[in-house]
This record gives structure tokens, sequence and C-alpha cells, in this order.
């Protein structure tokens, strides 16, 4: 090796692949390379002596000032940073750059020594990089408005929607109390309005429930220990009535008490039953059954028919999922939905067998209670 | 909201009196790390971080508020209350200066002396008065922050937006002095240098002292000494420090001319 000041160590420092150049303590240039000149376009003499930022543009002067020196002062380098020289041309010379502060024993500063390496691609990658990022910023932005929008508005419209549905349930309940319908044809009618309130009703709260969940909310519980058998009970009744030429079959054994959301898990009820009533086999019963085993609720709606088929299977429990079925009978998709959501914010689950003799829908949870509020992570 | 959390405010020494040390655009609190330790004997000296530099509360940044030098002097007004300061003597470098300027006009009592470390009352040119600047040339200044915040956005930003479980992720960046989150420092740019202060500095009734440097790109002498003309009864001191750090730089300057004054 050659020892420092010869030919070969001037030769690396004129000559190496980046730009060199070194500040004394009073701010001005002392040295510069002969790449660095090459590259900016000034004669070596024109540096000495002169300031670095008068070689930088503005913005590079301003960041220079700001925050480059400021950080040298304090922690006697920083690495990896953009600074841009203006040649002698008029033309921008983008680098990446470090300094490093070489100081004496006393702390005093000695030099400064800065290395650039020209970086016109890599700056101008990263540019992209930066502009493609704030594009997605506000696609993201605008997405997510639309999306709350879009929520609000089914929010909005299952709100409006119960109103008149209330006033047509009222209707229906004065003409059948006043005794006044006699004829069978009317008493049909009357039922189709009952049956059609109810399912119109359900649909109702489960669009409710989806948007107040999409909107962040999840499904909130009311846990309570009370006796649920009435709640399944008024849930069958409803539904019987709803749908007279149908029978559902019931058979509740409910020994230990249950701490959950009686409204929601009637909810739970009244969609899978409504599910097994749409899908099922008309001229066969559907049978639901509720039962404690000391450690678990078990709730399970049976129906006959077709099977599910697998194809379907996976998504039963998605939103806006609709099988086939008669276009008069076709809902929104979200029962099954809400029912599983239902079951997961009481740390329940909801089982699903379908053969050609029986498809069965079985949920069960816990009686220890798990967590309040599920639905959001 | 606790101002005293929001701004990081560390108050350090135990004199009666209160010395506030107020950092520019592009660092934080560490700015004063060689000056505020001369004061400690004398002072009560305050050091903070603006929201969005430092050890702020980063959650605090509210664009709207923001906005304008005036959502940072209302931080500095509700230090100064949370702290019970009366009196006090303010320090302000670069765009505090004018921070601190805002301040002193809304609570009078706060302050009794300012000393504003390299002060400009305007940046951009505008007819015959020269802020030093065109307005070209701050917009690109602007779009240059970007780049050099490239690098530190994806390894910076998670240590700096509240990653307090993991410390370690800062303890490895090389630059760790002056962190700023990447978009409010371009927010705090912008307000920095599109501010226009001038007609505010007749309406300064507290005794001022001007720490001009020489061959200061930021802030000219020619903009050092409008600001002593406009701010009644002010005096301007010539520091022989250049650039636009004198606190850093030569703080034995800052720190003598400062002492002289108070």
């Amino acid at each position: 090796m050659s020892e420092p000041g010869s030919d070969e160590y001037r030769e690396l420092f004129e000559h190496a692949p980046c730009g060199y150049l070194t500040i004394g303590p009073d701010g001005r240039i002392t040295k510069v390379n002969a790449t660095l000149a090459k590259w900016t376009g000034f004669a070596p003499d024109q540096f000495i002596g002169q300031r670095l930022h008068q070689f930088l543009n503005m913005a590079g002067r301003i960041y220079y000032e700001t925050h480059i020196a400021p950080l040298l002062w304090m922690q006697g380098s920083f690495n990896e940073f953009a600074l841009d020289f203006e040649t002698a041309a008029g033309e921008r010379l983008p680098t990446i750059a470090n300094a490093a502060e070489r100081r004496d024993t006393d702390g005093g500063v000695q030099f400064t020594a800065l290395v650039f390496i020209k970086a016109a691609d890599r700056r101008l990658y990263e540019r992209q990089l930066v502009d493609s990022r704030s594009e997605l910023r506000v696609s993201l932005a605008n997405e997510r408005q639309t999306a709350e929008l879009r929520e609000q508005f089914i929010a909005v419209l299952g709100h409006d929607l119960r109103n008149p549905l209330a006033a047509i349930s009222a209707g229906a309940r004065i003409l059948q109390r006043s005794g006044n319908l006699q004829n069978e044809k009317e008493l049909r009618v009357l039922d189709m309005i009952n049956s059609t309130v109810t399912r119109m009703s359900d649909l109702i709260d489960n669009i409710l429930d989806f948007a107040r969940g999409r909107l962040g909310g999840g499904i909130t519980l009311h846990r309570a220990i009370r006796p649920l058998e009435p709640v399944l009970e008024q849930v069958v009744d409803e539904l019987r009535t709803a749908s007279p030429q149908r029978v559902i079959q019931t058979r509740f054994e409910i020994a230990d008490p249950v701490n959950c959301d009686h409204t929601r898990i009637g909810q739970l009820a009244s969609n899978l039953i409504g599910n097994a009533l749409t899908h099922g086999a008309r001229d066969m019963p559907v049978r639901v059954g509720a039962k404690t085993n000391g450690n678990e609720f078990e709730f399970w709606v049976a129906n006959a028919g077709e099977p599910i088929p697998d194809s379907a299977m996976e998504k039963l429990f998605e939103p806006f999922f609709r099988g086939d079925v008669r276009a008069s009978r076709q809902g929104l998709g979200l029962g099954l939905h809400i029912a599983s959501q239902i079951a997961q914010a009481h740390g329940g689950r909801i089982d699903v067998t379908s053969s050609p003799e029986e498809t069965r829908f079985a949920f069960s949870m816990p009686l220890a209670q798990a967590d309040e509020r599920i639905g959001k992570p | 909201m606790n101002a005293l959390k929001r701004n990081n405010v560390r108050v350090i020494g135990d004199g009666k009196r209160a010395m506030v040390l107020a950092h520019g655009f592009g660092c934080d609190q560490n700015m004063w790390r060689f000056v505020a330790p001369e004061f400690e004997n004398e002072f009560q000296v305050v050091l903070f971080d603006h929201v969005g530099a430092g050890g702020s509360d980063l959650s605090a940044y509210d664009k709207t508020k923001y906005s304008t030098l005036h959502g940072y002097a209302d931080d500095l007004v509700e230090i100064g209350a949370a702290l019970g300061l009366k009196d006090a003597v303010f320090v302000g470098h670069s765009v505090s200066a004018m921070i601190g300027v805002l301040a002193s006009i809304k609570a009078p009592d706060l302050f009794g002396r300012l000393v504003l470390v390299g002060p400009s009352a305007r940046y951009i040119d505008d007819g015959d008065y020269k802020g030093g600047f065109s307005e070209k040339q701050i917009a690109e200044l602007l779009e240059f922050l970007e780049d050099n915040h490239m690098g530190w956005s994806a390894a910076m930003a998670p240590s700096i937006m509240g990653n307090p479980d993991r410390p370690e992720l800062g303890e490895e960046l090389t630059n760790s002095f002056c962190r700023t989150d990447p978009e409010i420092a371009k927010a705090f740019a912008r307000v920095t240098f599109t501010s226009d202060n001038r007609s505010d500095l007749s309406k300064v009734t507290v005794p001022t002292l001007i720490l001009q440097c020489s061959q200061d790109i930021i802030a000219s002498e020619e903009v050092g000494k409008f600001v002593r003309d406009r701010i009644p009864g002010s005096e301007i001191v010539f520091l022989e420090a250049t650039g636009h750090c004198p606190n850093l730089s030569a703080p034995t300057e800052v720190v003598t001319a400062i002492r002289a004054y108070v």
C-alpha cells in the first residue's frame, strides 16, 4: 500500500466515483475533489473559500441551514440526506449525501467532510413512490367517505321503513280485534298482511344491524339472566301466525339459567327458523329445540328438503348471500350473517349439517360468560 | 388537553424567574442543549416541543389550528398558564420568535422580556420588502422536504407516531435529534415560510432584544433590522456567529448577549 499523501491516494480522492468536499470551522469550503467539480461544472478553485449553500438550490439551502447544520452540531454526523446542487449551467444535480465532523481533542470542529452520490434515478424513483402513496391516500379517503355515506344511508333507510310498517301492523291489529272480518278469504288476507309485516320487520332489523355493524359499533349485548323460554315461544308464535300453513314443532328443555341478550337470541332464533321456513320442504314440519347441558346452551332448527349444496356451504354466513329460492321469498341475505354475528358476540357458534334427510343449524354458546362485545377486534 | 404533556414541557433549574426557550422550524428543544444549562442557576428554564416536533403529542396535531402561527402561539400561552408564568423571559429561535411575539400580544403579562434569535416577520419578498425568498422558492422547498423525509417516513414514522413499546426502534436511527412527523413538518414549513407578521410587530409592548447573525440566509440582516424598526423600543445585537443557528454554533456568544439584556 502507498502512504497517505501519495499519488495513489490523491488519485482516489480526486477521481473517486463520488463527490468530496470539506468545510472548515468558519463554514467555508477548504477542499473539493475533481469529481464534484466536474459534475457541477465549476472549477475547484471556484469552490474554495465559498459557502456550501452558494452551490445548492434554494430548497437545499434552507434545508441545510434548518436541518443539516443543527444536526451536525448536535450529533457530529448526518447520513442519507437529499441535497440538490445547482450546476454552473443552471441545472439541478440531485444527490444523496452523508456528512461527518472531525473534531480535535478539545471538541472543537476541525472540519466537516461531506460525500455526495449522484442520485438522479434514485431520487426520481423515490419521488414516484411519494406521489403514488399520496394518490393512494386520496383514493382511500374517498373510498372511506363513500362507504360511510352508503352505510349512513342504509341506516336512515332502515329507520324510515319502520314507520309505515308500524302503521300497517296497527291497522291489521284493529281489523283483527274488530271481529268484522268473517269470511275465509278476508282472514287469509289478514294472515298475509301479518306474515308480510313480520318478514319485513325482520328484514329491516337485519339491515339496521348490518349497517350498524359496518359503521363500527359491532353488535352490543345487553346480557341478563331471566327465563329464555318465553322469548323463544313468542318468536315461534309470531312465525306460526305469519306462516299459518306451516308446522313448527318445538321442544324446549332449558334447565340452567342462560346469561345472554334475550332480544338478540330471539332475533337469532327468528332468523334461523325463518331461514328453515324459506328453504325447507313446505309439506314437512320445521323442528326447533333448545336445551342446556350444564356447560352450554344449545338451540337448533331442523328442516327437511333439498340439502344445501357444498358450493353454498362456505358462503352461508356471508352478508348478501342468497340461496336459490322463489323470488317472492327472497330476502336480503342478511339473516344468517346476523345470526352468526349474534352467536359470535355471545362467544358461541353456529354449526350446519345438511343431508337429504335433514338440514340442521345448531347454535351453541358457553353458559360461563365470555366477552361482552365481539364483532369488532 | 394537558398543555405540559402535549408540548413535552421540561423545566430545569430553580431560579425565581422563568426563561422559556422556544425552538424553530427543523428541530426540537434539543436545539437549546448548549444554552439551557447556562441559565439553570439563575432561572427556571422552560423547554418544550411544538406539536409535531420531538416528544410532543402527535395526536394533538390539528390541521386547522396549526394552519397559522396563532395555533402555536396559543399553545405557548397555555404552557405559560399551566406553569403560572408571569414576567418570564422568552427566547425564541427562528419562527418561534414570531410565535413569541404573537403570544406576548395575546397575553401581555406572560413575558417581561423577548429575545428573538434570527427573527423574520415575513420570508417571502413583497414589493419593497425583501424577505429573502420568492414564492416559487418556497414552493420548491415544500416539495424538496418530501424528498428528504422520504427515507425517514418508513423507518421513523412508526417510532415517533407512538410506539412506546419498542423504544429500540428509535435508537437504531442515526438521526436521533430533531425528529418530526414528515407530514406535520411539511405543514409547519408552509406555515413558517408563508407567514406574514409585519403588522403585529408594532403591537409588542414588552422590551425586546433581537439577536442577528451574520450571513444568515434564512433571516438576513435587512429582515432583522426591519423587526427592530417595527417593535417599539427594541434593540438589536449583531452576532459574529454565522448561519441561522447561533444557539448551536456559538452558544457562548448567545448566552452572553441574553444575559446582558435580561
